[in-house]
């Protein structure tokens, strides 16, 4: 099959949703003339973009309903079953500081020319089709914009009941100048899963993000976060990834304004005994303006065969001068077959800059271990404390306290029923 | 004082000495000399010539257009970080002799002195008494104990070979490579192409096909090279591409240092020099290989310079073998580089030194392979790059571990210094971990020059210019300290040289 | 308590033999010394008493009580009662040195059948335990040992044989890369601990951690055994003129 024809069936499969008709044609006009992607592009050399590329998603049984996350975070929520909204189990979508709609609902002016612009801008210089293909395509997702400190925070919940879902999301999210919020994301939204999420923060204003992503093992995602992120603007992104089959995360963070801050971190833990565990973190963080903070911290704990890969980029373009950029990729393999790839990459066009990328691979120090062994500590359980211990700097990243504590149980959950 | 280490560490009097006699490029005089070429551009007619006129067996010529048959069918790559401008492979001549080097000279003495005076002027006379003397300091060094055998490749021949006698009496074979193909066919059979073999890129596939000459080195088992051998690559000729293959055979605990130094005249259009290295290394063999690579670099718009695309490779095929490469790339308008290393054998080891600078408008692309085999094999890595004008200077490497290589450590450093804020620094490594009792480490930072010590520099009276230099050197000094003596402080002076002009 | 009986051990990956039949016994509630000059295995007996990887016993025992000793996990030895005051502690990031603490504790007391403490109980013990110690609140704050000083290090491991109150201590070289106002506080830590019920093992180079700590029997030990065994004052004899002649007495030179 000619790849153009691929690509249409591809589409053909999973019409687009309504509205944001410009917006739409303008990324379906973008894929059309990058196309699916291959084993043979760069970026896509360590995961297999097929399951993605394939017009229906491979199903994959949903697990068992996981103990939900934030329950007691005072939060507006909002239910996506397998990527359609539950009006039943959702919050109703108002609060103060803040506009919320839905994509498949309403088209609000500020959005019109927003939709697919921070995508667009993201598709340079490395081609994501995916994200293309979400903005063309998403079915639904939430527009808010936030105009002051919003009151709660917004807590997506995704719930994944059909073997076969292939949802297609796209949030969009517009925080004015000096506006705060934090969005929260938990659980597995389907077989398989598109998302997208664009953020434009305006100056000074805050926007935090904390995501786990479902625990089930045979999910397939893959989701793309495009930010732009204004003067004295901060953004904050941590995610915790537990099993699921394949799973890529893109992010493409672009600092536009003087004295912008900008962290994101991940923890991703493998099993690779039930199925598969692949998982892919590729991250972009570009700074085009003076005085930019920004921190990426990865981590992952493979076991069982399971495969994780980074490929993570501070560009610093011409003129960015006082660029404080910093990266960070670590994998711990807990046995012999498990495997790590990483291209951590620097690219740095202005000289008055600090830029460092530090990446190690390696199994649990026996140095260590055996401490905590002679003070009495089992061998699981300090095992699992060097993983926590491992993961600290990514998940120091959440600051508040109440969120650290849940994803920590979440973690120790996690470690407790994967003891070898 | 902590500062006042920071900045002596690594900056010896010589290097002070050397950035006050700094000089801009100083190898781009030319030698008048008259040349026979084989006519331009690459066919198979050109592949037979080049074999014809350097005698060669049957076998080889075969091996040449079995390579030319595969490059005809390859694609010019392409590369993110590099801006490479179109290569016309058929405008080029690949084949270059002074006419005086037909009747192959019987020894040093019959080599037309105009050759034997441009090699004094470039500083490494062929003389088997001096060492690598143009190198400023090496007076100081004690002679007799520092002898270095030198093969002079000038254009697309080898004009000589210094102290083969001496080397002889240990069973080391030191020769142009052309000779080696006639003289130890089974040596060069046996080794030739398979460490980086012929379908290996595009640029090595057309080495294959077109080498002119190189060196051929063979240290027999057990033997300790009894001194230091180098090989000195001038390209005089215009519109010439230059094409050697150097192939180093160490065998079973065997040892040997080998030097090679390059430049050529200043020119307005750029040409190419694609060489390819092999470097095979048995069991407790050991090799190191430093490179001080000064190719004309263009002008300072961009113009003229050599295309450096080479492909050094060694293998380290048998068990505790160890290579080291150490190099200084200061020349080339493009460097695309990346001596590797296949650790093979258990409990081998591969070690890579570079420092990287580019100013003006040279694109350096250059890292290195660390290929993790063997069980217990070792890599350490460090890089250190030197950005400056217009410059883009690129990082690239892979360090892999596969499942068998259990044990096995690397550790990767890898440095970037801007100078300037209309250049680049660029770190791309691959890292691919295969199994869980390996440990792999890397660790890169970029930054500009570090302003308090360029002012406490100039608080005592040293120039911008000098400063610069001196605080440069400091940052290579984990590399200058992997080169020999003479290269180390050729290395300084280099250093110096290269960055004129980056500052103001 | 300790009873070491002919105790043989080499480096699990190489011919090297570091211990050569090894016999030391310690009684209940005393304070033993070992000396020796560099290189005698004094560190690889520490290591083996509680169970580090890398070591192989080709022959012995090494009982404590009634436990033998060589049969456990280095886990079940801290829970029978052994502690290792390591020469260098190591530093564990993200992992505050309460929760450690905590952890450890528990996991002795349940492997030994007792009741774990609730974290309310478990606060309470361990302030009070910093408290008699002189240590700082702060550092229970503090990831395990990031950060900390040399001296923070060594009296953070005695603050851990407070909490996890063994029976049998071995101080693995605690006075190296401390200064004379650090290792009087370790000193005056140990003292603090020590009781009928509980014996020492003090491994040093020197003597002057014994003026603080002051043993009851002191050792020699060299080439993988003990070559001499006296009282206090055998201390002060090597202090005064070194290792040669008791070496020399036993057909052994200093530098092998």
């Amino acid at each position: 099959m000619a790849a153009s024809e691929a690509l249409s069936a591809r589409l053909a499969a999973q019409p687009a949703g309504p509205g944001f008709d410009a917006g739409r044609q303008a990324a379906a006009d973008r894929l059309a003339a990058m196309g699916l992607p291959g084993r043979r592009d760069e970026y896509w050399r360590w995961t297999d973009p097929t399951p993605f590329n394939a017009e229906t998603a491979t199903p994959a049984a949903p697990g068992e309903a996981e103990a939900p996350l934030f329950a007691e975070v005072d939060s507006l929520k909002v239910v996506f079953v397998d990527g359609v909204f539950d009006a039943e189990a959702s919050d109703d979508l108002a609060m103060g500081g803040v506009e919320i709609s839905r994509l498949a609902a309403s088209e609000p002016a500020w959005a019109t020319g927003l939709y697919g612009a921070l995508e667009a801008a993201g598709q340079n210089p490395v081609k994501r089709p995916f994200a293309a293909l979400n903005t063309a395509q998403a079915s639904d997702g939430l527009l808010i914009r936030v105009t002051a400190q919003a009151e709660k925070a917004i807590n997506l919940v995704y719930v994944h009941k059909s073997e076969v879902s292939d949802p297609v999301l796209h949030h969009l999210i517009k925080m004015e100048e000096g506006a705060e919020l934090t969005i929260l994301e938990t659980g597995p939204a389907g077989a398989r899963f598109n998302k997208a999420m664009e953020v434009d923060v305006a100056k000074g204003a805050r926007f935090h993000h904390i995501r786990v992503q479902g625990a089930e093992q045979d999910r397939r995602a893959v989701t793309h976060i495009f930010a732009r992120v204004a003067a004295e603007a901060l953004f904050k992104s941590f995610t915790l990834t537990v099993n699921g089959q394949l799973t890529r995360n893109e992010a493409y963070i672009d600092m536009v304004g003087d004295d912008a801050v900008a962290h994101i971190a991940g923890a991703a833990l493998g099993d690779g005994k039930d199925g598969k565990f692949h998982h892919d973190d590729t991250v972009f963080v570009t700074h085009g303006a003076l005085r930019g903070e920004s921190r990426q911290v990865f981590k992952k704990v493979l076991k069982n065969g399971a495969l994780g890969t980074f490929q993570g980029k501070i560009w610093v373009k011409p003129g960015a001068q006082k660029t404080d950029g910093y990266q960070i990729s670590q994998s711990l393999l807990l046995d012999e077959d498990s495997q790590f790839l990483a291209k951590p990459e620097l690219e740095i066009y202005a000289d008055d800059v600090k830029c460092s990328h530090g990446s190690t691979t390696g199994a649990i120090d026996d140095t260590a271990l055996f401490y905590l062994r002679s003070r009495g500590v089992p061998e699981e359980e300090a095992k699992g404390l060097l993983v926590l211990s491992f993961l600290a700097d990514a998940i120091d990243e959440i600051e508040d306290e109440a969120l650290k504590e849940e994803i920590v149980a979440r973690l120790e959950d996690w470690l407790a029923r994967h003891r070898s | 004082m902590t500062q006042e280490t920071d900045i002596r560490e690594g900056v010896d009097r010589e290097t002070v000495e050397t950035v006050q006699n700094m000089g801009s490029y100083k190898y781009g005089w030319e030698t008048e000399i008259e040349m026979e070429y084989a006519p331009k551009g690459i066919s198979e007619e050109i592949v037979r010539l080049i074999s014809q006129k350097n005698d060669e067996p049957e076998w080889m010529l075969e091996w040449r257009l079995q390579a030319y048959a595969r490059w005809v069918e390859m694609k010019e790559p392409e590369w993110a970080l590099l801006d490479l401008p179109k290569i016309d492979y058929q405008d080029l001549y690949y084949y270059a002799r002074p006419k005086s080097m037909v009747e192959k000279p019987k020894s040093l003495d019959e080599v037309d002195p105009k050759l034997l005076a441009t090699y004094e002027k470039l500083g490494i006379p062929l003389k088997e008494q001096m060492i690598l003397a143009g190198v400023e300091g090496a007076e100081n060094i004690n002679l007799e104990e520092r002898q270095v055998a030198v093969d002079a490749v000038f254009d697309s021949v080898s004009v000589g070979t210094t102290f083969k006698e001496k080397l002889a009496e240990a069973g080391v074979i030191f020769c142009s490579i052309s000779e080696a193909i006639k003289e130890h066919p089974e040596l060069v059979k046996k080794y030739l192409g398979s460490v980086v073999p012929q379908t290996d890129n595009y640029f090595a596939t057309l080495n294959s096909a077109c080498f002119s000459d190189g060196s051929f080195v063979y240290v027999p088992p057990g033997t300790r090279c009894p001194m230091e051998l180098s090989t000195y690559f001038r390209i005089n000729a215009e519109n010439t591409g230059q094409f050697e293959r150097t192939l180093i055979v160490c065998d079973k605990g065997a040892y040997v240092s080998y030097l090679e130094g390059c430049t050529a005249p200043k020119r307005d259009t750029a040409q190419l020099h694609a060489a390819v290295v092999e470097i095979v290394i048995l069991e407790d063999a050991e090799v190191k290989y430093s490179t001080v690579q000064n190719w004309f670099p263009g002008d300072e718009e961009g113009k003229g310079g050599i295309y450096n695309f080479v492909t050094k490779r060694a293998d380290c095929r048998e068990p505790r073998a160890k290579v080291m490469w150490t190099q200084v790339e200061t020349g080339s308008a493009i460097t695309w580089k990346y001596p590797s290393c296949i650790l093979r054998g258990d409990d081998s080891s591969g070690e890579f030194y570079s420092i990287a600078i580019a100013n003006n408008y040279q694109q350096a692309d250059t890292g290195t392979k660390m290929v993790h085999l063997g069980k217990n094999t070792r890599s350490r890595i460090v890089s250190k790059g030197i950005s400056a004008g217009q410059a883009q200077n690129t990082y690239r490497g892979l360090v892999s571990m596969h499942p068998r290589a259990k044990n096995s450590r690397n550790y990767t450093q890898c440095d970037s210094l801007l100078i300037g804020d209309k250049c680049g620094a660029h770190t791309v490594p691959y890292i691919e971990v295969k199994n869980n009792s390996s440990r792999v480490e890397h660790e890169a930072t970029t930054s500009k020059v570090d302003d308090d010590q360029l002012f406490y520099c100039r608080a005592r009276g040293v120039g911008e210019e000098e400063a610069v230099a001196l605080v440069v050197n400091g940052f290579c000094r984990d590399v200058l300290q992997a080169l020999p003596m003479e290269f180390a402080m050729e290395a300084q002076s280099l250093v110096a040289i290269s960055l004129e002009g980056s500052v103001g | 308590m300790l009873e070491i009986k002919n105790l043989h051990v080499k480096l699990e990956d190489e011919d090297k033999v570091i211990l050569k039949g090894m016999n030391l016994t310690v009684e209940t509630g005393k304070v033993h010394a070992i000396m020796g000059p560099n290189g005698s295995g004094k560190s690889t007996m520490s290591y083996v008493l509680s169970g580090r990887d890398g070591y192989e016993v080709t022959d012995g025992s090494a009982k404590l009580g009634d436990t033998e000793l060589l049969d456990l996990e280095p886990e079940e030895r801290a829970a029978a009662g052994l502690f290792l005051a390591f020469q260098y502690p190591v530093e564990i990031p993200g992992v505050g040195n309460m929760t450690f603490l905590r952890t450890a504790l528990n996991a002795q007391r349940k492997a030994r059948g007792e009741e774990e403490l609730s974290a309310g109980e478990f606060l309470k013990l361990v302030r009070a335990k910093a408290k008699t110690l002189k240590i700082d609140a702060d550092m229970l704050k503090r990831p395990v040992n990031v950060g900390f000083s040399g001296g923070e290090k060594k009296r953070n491991e005695i603050l851990q044989m407070a909490m996890l109150e063994p029976k049998m201590c071995i101080l693995d070289e605690t006075d190296s890369g401390l200064d004379v106002d650090a290792m009087r506080l370790v000193a005056d830590g140990v003292n603090a601990l020590r009781s009928p019920d509980r014996s020492f093992l003090v491994i040093t180079h020197y003597q002057r951690l014994l003026d603080h700590i002051k043993p009851d029997v002191v050792h020699i030990m060299a080439d993988g055994r003990i070559l001499q065994t006296g009282g206090p004052e055998l201390a002060l004899e090597v202090e005064k003129n070194g290792y040669a002649e008791i070496l020399a007495a036993h057909g052994l030179t200093e530098a092998k």
